[in-house]
């Protein structure tokens, strides 16, 4: 059929496909032709738009107000759930600005590194109370050792330097409180005869001469000495006498040799 | 073929509304449409007006005409902020549209509820595709009418399949329509140039041949639900259905 030729019948045809009362298969294939040639289409879409103008010449009715507050109300929703969506986005959106952020300090982020740090933390804390404990046992033992290498250490009150009549030094004396002893050391060349013996005399600034003890041959000499020997001494000295000494209470009976004072050491 | 049952309802409130209408525009003076009001519901002072008093008829359509442009454009003007999601504009179209849409809903579907559900649905419809209407090339006032059209007809498929069970009853009301000299009045108000060309020549149809042409486009009814409904042979349906669309192409021909 070709509608084109006969523009009477294409126009019935065109008018009442517009129109909706083609049915069928009559309108099936005036479609199809409408599809294939432009004027067919051309003359259906003129009759579809003339027709559709009588949507436009009913009468008006008054709807009730209900309806634009029904209209309203879903097109505020509308609205307001566009805006939740656009805030969203711009949520969204920073997000993704942080998670390029968080890449490039992504380790500190991940859990198994900070389970690792957490178990090897704990393992540390472990050994170093072990090794606490263990050093504190040893410590102990050594601070015991070195107490007691202090309490036997040698402890320096009292010096004197005893000189003769020319000022020469001749013997050095100190007293140790710890092991309460005097030590003397010949400094000078002096050595005395062998029928006679030096003694030590200390003078109290009260009361006679009081023996210490007398001197060996030795080089360096020990003599056991209370506290009470030597403290307030000012003065210690060395007499001359016979083989093995007087007795205290007599005094010195020979020359003093050496004399010299006995200064309390500070520091 | 899915009988018509959506049109079981009676029509006497949406005719009294229209008669309503008609009154209303009669009463209302003079105005920039009341000439037309009185030729176009008075047929044959209309057509001697058109075969004797051709230029003044010319004179007063182009009143109109600029009238109607200014209309459209103020239509255009706001579907296009309405594509920018203009509430307010939505809210003003709807003053201005809201009777002429509701009178097409109703004249479509006949129940004012589902009318209104219609209308409802077109508006939030137009707030969504408002950015389509460019497109369409078509006058806004018959964009507009074809969303409501469209609408409506889905609404009456939804009922006919919602009442199926249903017997189909006769539309009395509106077989007395076509019977008696009662007719539905075509209303030019916010028409659009092609409306108003289409008027012209609806106007010079036979009452009930205008009727049932206009009744198969709104309601999209073929010639035997047509038959059906207005308690007509077929033949008689088809016979003025065919005249009406002869008449309306030698008419239209002189407008394209």
């Amino acid at each position: 059929m070709n509608l084109i030729k006969n523009p009477e019948l294409l126009e019935r045809l065109a008018s009442c496909y517009a129109l909706g009362t083609l049915r069928g298969g009559a309108r099936r294939r005036f479609e199809t032709l409408a599809r294939e040639q432009a004027p067919v289409r051309a003359a259906a879409l003129i009759w579809q738009s003339r027709l559709s103008a009588l949507t436009e010449l009913q009468p008006q009715v008054a709807p009730s107000g209900a309806v634009w507050t029904r209209i309203d109300n879903l097109v505020q929703g509308d609205l307001a759930s566009k805006a939740f969506a656009a805030r969203r986005v711009v949520a969204q959106t920073a997000d993704t600005a942080k998670g390029a952020a968080k890449a490039t300090v992504g380790w500190l982020q991940s859990l198994v590194l900070w389970r690792l740090a957490t178990v090897a933390g704990a393992a540390a804390t472990v050994v170093a109370v072990a090794t606490g404990f263990e050093m504190r046992d040893q410590l102990g033992g050594q601070i015991g050792q070195l107490q007691a290498q202090l309490q036997s250490a040698p402890k320096i009150e009292y010096v004197a330097v005893l000189a003769d009549d020319k000022s020469a030094a001749s013997m050095l004396v100190t007293f140790d409180a710890n092991s309460k002893k005097l030590t003397l050391q010949r400094v000078g060349g002096y050595q005395e005869a062998g029928d006679r013996s030096l003694q030590l005399w200390a003078l109290p600034p009260a009361g006679g001469p009081r023996s210490l003890g007398v001197l060996g041959q030795d080089k360096v000499l020990r003599l056991a000495a209370a506290d009470r020997d030597v403290r307030e001494v000012p003065t210690l000295a060395i007499s001359l006498e016979p083989k093995g000494g007087v007795p205290s209470e007599t005094g010195p009976t020979g020359p003093v040799l050496f004399k010299g004072a006995l200064i309390q050491k500070m520091l | 073929m899915t009988p018509d049952y959506y049109l079981l309802r009676p029509l006497k409130s949406t005719l009294q509304v229209r008669f309503t209408s008609l009154r209303a525009n009669l009463a209302s003076g003079p105005g920039i449409y009341w000439p037309f009001s009185y030729f176009f519901n008075s047929n044959s002072l209309w057509k001697s007006a058109f075969i004797w008093f051709p230029a003044k008829k010319r004179g007063m359509h182009d009143n109109a005409a600029m009238n109607t442009q200014l209309q459209d454009a103020t239509l255009i003007d706001l579907l296009d902020r309405i594509a920018q999601h203009d509430h307010a504009a939505l809210k003003a179209l709807y003053e201005l549209c809201a009777s002429k849409l509701y009178g097409l809903a109703l004249r479509v579907v006949t129940d004012r509820d589902w009318a209104e559900d219609v209308l409802q649905e077109s508006f939030l419809s137009i707030w969504r595709s408002a950015g389509d209407y460019r497109a369409s090339l078509s006058p806004p006032m018959a964009w507009l009418g074809l969303i409501v059209r469209s609408r409506a007809l889905d609404m009456l498929r939804r009922r006919a399949a919602d009442r199926s069970h249903l017997t189909q009853d006769l539309d009395d009301t509106l077989a007395d329509t076509l019977a008696s000299d009662a007719e539905t009045p075509l209303d030019t108000a916010q028409a659009s140039e092609q409306a108003w060309a289409l008027h012209q020549c609806l106007v010079q149809l036979e009452k009930r041949q205008r009727e049932v042409v206009s009744l198969a486009y709104v309601r999209d009814m073929s010639h035997s639900e047509l038959a059906a409904q207005l308690q007509l042979p077929l033949g008689t349906v088809k016979t003025w259905i065919r005249r009406g669309l002869d008449q309306l192409r030698t008419c239209m021909s002189r407008f394209a």
